[in-house]
């Protein structure tokens, strides 16, 4: 292989690639664009053609009309914040924790907790929540923030994926040398563990809220008290209005809920972005 | 007292499994038995009083099994998620390999591994009306430009075909996961300890030889992990194809959990053969996960041994260290 | 993991169902064999009209919408000593996603203070809780202390809302304020430029009664370059409407000869070019309602609210003279249909059934100026601006109301609208038309778009409907 050849091979590999990333990129952004745009069209201008480029001028219709409801919006905000937040953090920790329990330990019930944990997690989701909304009823938990938080203890696919990347990437000598320095078992998980699963709770923690955040039936059948609403209750109340529907709005309602979630997106993300060393394996 | 000492640890794995088991017996394990039940029982209607139980209770397996709209709404399943997930691992694989190499650097990759994921961001619900709007007929934008730049003559009934149907619902999915998986796999690739790169490169192992000789070995587990997630969320496919053609046009896009969402709430409430699809299907995703981990097993143990073997070391050291400076 | 969160969504619509029925009558509630009886054990609490801490009574509503929670504001601005005696508790859930169901079944079969005292339900599944599973659950009107037969016969109700809103034993438990009789919606100028005029009883006679003159009609329509209706999901209503029978007789799947007609009906709309083949609320269809299609549209059959919220919102104008707004008349439709409309119930264990009572009678059944349909017929319902005009279900309230409209060049609707009502017929209805109206649909759709033939289509619906509904089918 010449030298001449390889670089010909490289700029070929980059066009190519870059095309391809560029495409992707036009693809992902687009739907945020047409959502934004439509935020500022009036509902009829969204009817007669819901896709354009153009802005339109009726943002502060929309506003009006989205805030004239029944409902709070800063409330919704805050509510949506409290429960995403609280079930991602219960999620990752406590699926970190389970995986650990998993993986470092060598116990007898292991192997069968784990295939456990997978039967679960292979049950159609139609079948695991049946009885779940009314047993929420019956313990009086309706319009109660915790009934849609305290779940996320229990999230087996995030234990399985916690699991996978600890077989890989723990070292258990890190855990001896821990030992060694009379580090107790749980105190080297927080101090030592959660670091090295940085990079993995971080991926996690963003399905997650991004899940929670957008969760809508469940959300929907138990928080029924206006002051409870979250963000997506009050766009699709918007939207539930049966002979007509003001798109506008609508649209403005879910370019509002998405802020948010590309906050802590974006900010989770510098762990995707930079790729963070794992600290604690070199040397 | 070596062995008391292994217990010592052992009890742990216990105590540490605890909030999970708790949270699962209080919020799953109930209402996964109470389904069960009824799916051999005669559960029709809203009203339990009516509830009868079944002189055969395999009778609800047996009417869905016999069920035509059961079983093709199995194959639709299968058809849409080989179509979309095949590409979307394949993209997802060949992105992890860019972003992740250590020679060729691609400027602004940062910025593209934020932004793939991003179709995971909206919800299902817009996504389906924006979709459906796009390829609107008789007048949608892609119809527009088809018709505008000479490729049909007159504007195409997207909405109509079955197959066309079928490739646009698996593209969704395709085109909303992708970004999700390449994230996933990236964050197995950045657990590789760049020793194992390094001395690679030092080797003078190529890209492409350190792909697939270092990268794909070292994330397997979580590729395994990538794959029956998959399979279990494809096998469950409903928002989407609810959303988008309400399992249309002549059933082609309905998949089983529409299936069994329709045995409950398209009018008839019959929650026992409901519960009798839900479990073939269960049966089904632990049967296609089995083959799974088969397939993958070979070089699975083999980590997991190397696991085990470096468990046993450590866990000899720890006797060692115990026994050395007794209880802590 | 992937789908989960949205799969989940319909596991706990059906939790929640499963769970309706139970606490209500515990005692005869048969437990599953596995002892796991759900709810049974969440009693009915004894029902004592719960004061708030002013010592108001605490009425609880639950809607889809806030129209009917809004109703109470004007209520409590007629009769402020109301006002005083009573406060509500009021529950939103969107029919989003199916949503509104399960939550409505779960609070009235658990019963006790949160119950809903006043719920709604809208046409789509207004029958479950009239005649259907959940028919127990409704007060019959005259244990409101409301005389119902008499109000209805001096308010001119609407018979087909009646028909829907009794219950299997014949007592009222459900009626409307809105009624959603359809009129044929078409254009002035394109009714001159055909036949030489706008005349609605001139144009009612061209379009029908009955489908053959219906299509003598497209056919002179389609000389001039124009369609006739805008899809075929535009002549389904008064075809559906129309039907002898309801989908089902005797728990069989029955297609009536009326509704099998719609077959052919759809594929003479398709091979004649009398329309622009969109379907209902696409864009497209929005589109022919200001002109931009492919030829020219017609009309559209569909109830006064169809004007109100799409016709004239989707025009191209805000005055007459721009797009098509003050083009459009009303006329007697090709044969009777309604669409749509919210029905009112009230729960039969309710302990406040006089305040309910007193509210839904004013609603549904009070034809004087302060009753609610004269405010809502007349657009009045905040004072001193002014609101959209509708039709409601009195005929008297309707026969002394102002339906002049701009947008439909000064014509009084009601003149049209008051027979439309009488026309509609609420006999032929069951809980499973949704579902299997979506079948039939796109059973014609295969048919006409050619990718199946007629006998194919039939036995694909038929096999839909065995396979997913509790339905015979031979």
């Amino acid at each position: 292989m010449t030298k001449v050849s390889s670089r010909n091979g490289s700029i070929a590999f980059k066009i190519f690639a870059y095309t391809l990333c560029i495409l992707l990129t036009i693809l992902s952004i687009f739907p945020f664009l047409i959502m934004f745009i439509n935020a500022t069209r009036s509902t009829y201008e969204i009817q007669q053609s819901a896709v354009t480029l153009i802005p339109g001028t009726d943002l502060l219709n929309n506003f009006d009309v989205y805030t004239g409801k029944t409902f709070n919006p800063f409330q919704g905000f805050v509510n949506s914040m409290i429960i995403s937040i609280g079930a991602t953090a219960l999620n990752i920790y406590f699926s970190t924790l389970t995986a650990y329990a998993l993986v470092a330990y060598n116990w007898r019930a292991r192997g069968a907790f784990f295939s456990i944990i997978m039967g679960v997690m292979m049950i159609p989701a139609q079948v695991t929540s049946i009885g779940f909304y009314q047993f929420m009823y019956q313990i009086g938990m309706v319009n109660n923030f915790l009934a849609l938080i305290l779940p996320a203890m229990a999230a087996p696919a995030t234990v399985f994926f916690m699991r996978q990347y600890m077989v890989a990437n723990l070292p258990m000598d890190l855990l001896e040398a821990a030992r060694i320095d009379g580090s107790r078992e749980f105190s080297t998980f927080n101090r030592i563990v959660l670091p090295i699963m940085k990079p993995a709770m971080a991926t996690q923690a963003i399905f997650s809220f991004v899940g929670n955040w957008n969760a809508l039936f469940l959300p929907l059948i138990l928080l029924t008290n206006n002051s409870n609403y979250t963000m997506p209750i009050m766009v699709s109340l918007l939207k539930g209005d049966i002979y007509k529907t003001e798109y506008g709005a609508v649209y403005l309602g879910l370019s509002l809920t998405v802020l948010p979630l590309f906050v802590v997106y974006f900010l989770l993300s510098k762990y995707i972005i930079a790729g963070v060393a794992l600290g604690g394996v070199k040397g | 007292m070596k062995r008391r000492k292994r217990l010592s640890y052992a009890k742990y794995g216990y105590m540490f499994s605890i909030p999970f088991v708790v949270a699962f017996l209080l919020f799953s394990l109930y209402p996964t038995l109470y389904t069960m039940v009824i799916g051999f029982m005669g559960a029709k209607g809203l009203d339990t009083a009516m509830w009868t139980s079944l002189d055969n209770p395999f009778q609800n397996y047996i009417t869905i099994l016999t069920n035509k709209s059961f079983q093709q709404s199995i194959g639709n399943t299968l058809w849409i998620w080989m179509m979309n997930f095949i590409p979307q691992i394949l993209l997802a694989l060949l992105l992890t390999a860019w972003f992740t190499t250590r020679r060729t650097k691609l400027k602004g990759q940062g910025f593209f591994k934020v932004i793939f994921y991003m179709p995971n961001i909206i919800t299902a619900a817009t996504i389906a009306i924006l979709f459906s709007t796009f390829f609107g007929y008789p007048m949608g934008p892609v119809n527009d430009l088809i018709v505008r730049f000479g490729f049909v003559d007159s504007p195409i009934n997207f909405i109509i075909d079955k197959t066309v149907s079928q490739v646009i619902v698996a593209f969704i999915q395709f085109w909303m996961w992708y970004g999700y998986t390449m994230l996933i796999l990236i964050s197995g690739v950045l657990g590789i300890s760049p020793d194992i790169f390094e001395a690679a490169d030092i080797d003078g192992a190529n890209t492409f030889q350190q792909f697939f000789g270092i990268t794909l070995p070292n994330i397997r587990t979580i590729l395994i992990y990538t794959l029956v997630t998959s399979l279990i969320g494809g096998l469950n496919m409903f928002d989407i194809p609810r959303l988008y053609l309400n399992g249309g046009p002549a059933g082609s896009t309905t998949t089983a959990s529409l299936f069994i969402y329709n045995q409950a709430f398209a009018g008839s409430y019959m929650y026992g053969r409901a519960s009798a699809a839900s479990m073939i299907m269960f049966v089904i995703i632990v049967l296609a996960s089995l083959l799974l981990f088969w397939l993958m097993r070979d070089k699975d143990e083999v980590a997991q041994n190397k696991m085990m073997k470096q468990n046993r070391k450590a866990q000899a050291l720890a006797d060692k260290t115990a026994g050395g400076r007794g209880l802590l | 993991m992937k789908k989960r969160i949205l799969t989940a969504v319909l596991s706990v619509a059906m939790i929640a169902s499963l769970a309706a029925c139970t606490g209500g009558d515990a005692a005869t509630t048969t437990p599953a064999p596995s002892g796991d009886a759900p709810a049974a054990d969440a009693p009915a609490t004894p029902d004592a009209p719960a004061p708030s801490a002013d010592g108001k009574t605490v009425l609880n509503i639950m809607s889809f919408t806030v129209e009917v929670p809004d109703m109470f504001t004007k209520y409590f601005e007629v009769y402020p000593d109301r006002a005083e005696k009573y406060e509500l508790n009021t529950t939103i859930i969107a029919t989003t996603d199916g949503a509104y169901q399960p939550a409505l079944d779960q609070a009235l079969a658990t019963g006790g203070t949160t119950a809903p005292d006043l719920y709604c339900a809208e046409a789509a599944f207004i029958i479950k809780y009239t005649k259907g599973d959940m028919s127990s659950y409704a007060a019959p009107y005259k244990d409101l202390g409301i005389d119902v037969d008499a109000l209805i016969t001096a308010g001119d109700i609407a018979q087909y809302t009646v028909d829907i809103g009794s219950n299997p034993a014949g007592d009222v438990v459900g009626l409307g304020y809105q009624a959603t009789g359809g009129a044929f919606i078409y254009r002035s100028s394109l009714a001159i430029d055909t036949w030489g005029t706008d005349d609605a009883a001139t144009i009612g006679s061209k379009i029908g009664p009955g489908w053959d003159k219906f299509f003598e009609a497209a056919a002179e329509l389609k000389a001039k370059g124009y369609g006739i209706v805008s899809g075929d999901g535009d002549i389904w209503h008064p075809i559906e409407n129309s039907s002898s029978t309801g989908w089902i007789v005797d728990g069989k799947l029955t297609i009536s000869p009326e509704r099998r007609e719609f077959f052919d009906l759809s594929m003479k709309l398709m091979e004649g070019g009398y329309h622009n083949d969109t379907q209902d609320w696409n864009e497209a269809w929005m589109g022919d309602m200001k002109g931009v299609g492919a030829q020219p549209i017609f009309g559209y059959f569909g109830p006064a609210w169809l004007i109100n919220y799409t016709i004239a919102p989707n025009c191209g104008g805000t005055a007459p003279g721009e797009g098509t707004y003050g083009d459009w008349r009303v006329c007697e439709p090709t044969g009777g249909f309604f669409w749509g409309g919210t029905w009112l119930l009230a729960s039969a264990t309710s302990p406040n059934k006089e305040a309910i009572g007193d509210f839904i009678e004013w609603v549904t059944l009070d034809t004087s100026d302060t009753g609610l349909q004269y405010y809502w017929a007349n657009g009045t319902m905040v004072a001193g601006t002014v609101g959209t005009k509708d039709t409601v279900a009195s005929g008297t309230v309707m026969s002394k109301s102002n339906g002049d409209m701009e947008f439909l060049g000064g014509q009084n609707m009601f003149d049209i609208f008051v027979p439309a009502n009488q026309f509609a017929n609420g006999s032929n209805l069951t809980q499973y038309d949704e579902t299997i109206n979506g079948y039939y649909r796109d059973a014609v759709r295969q048919y006409t778009s050619g990718t199946a033939t007629i006998d194919d289509a039939i036995a694909w619906f038929k096999q839909q409907v065995a396979d997913n509904l509790d339905v015979i089918v031979e």
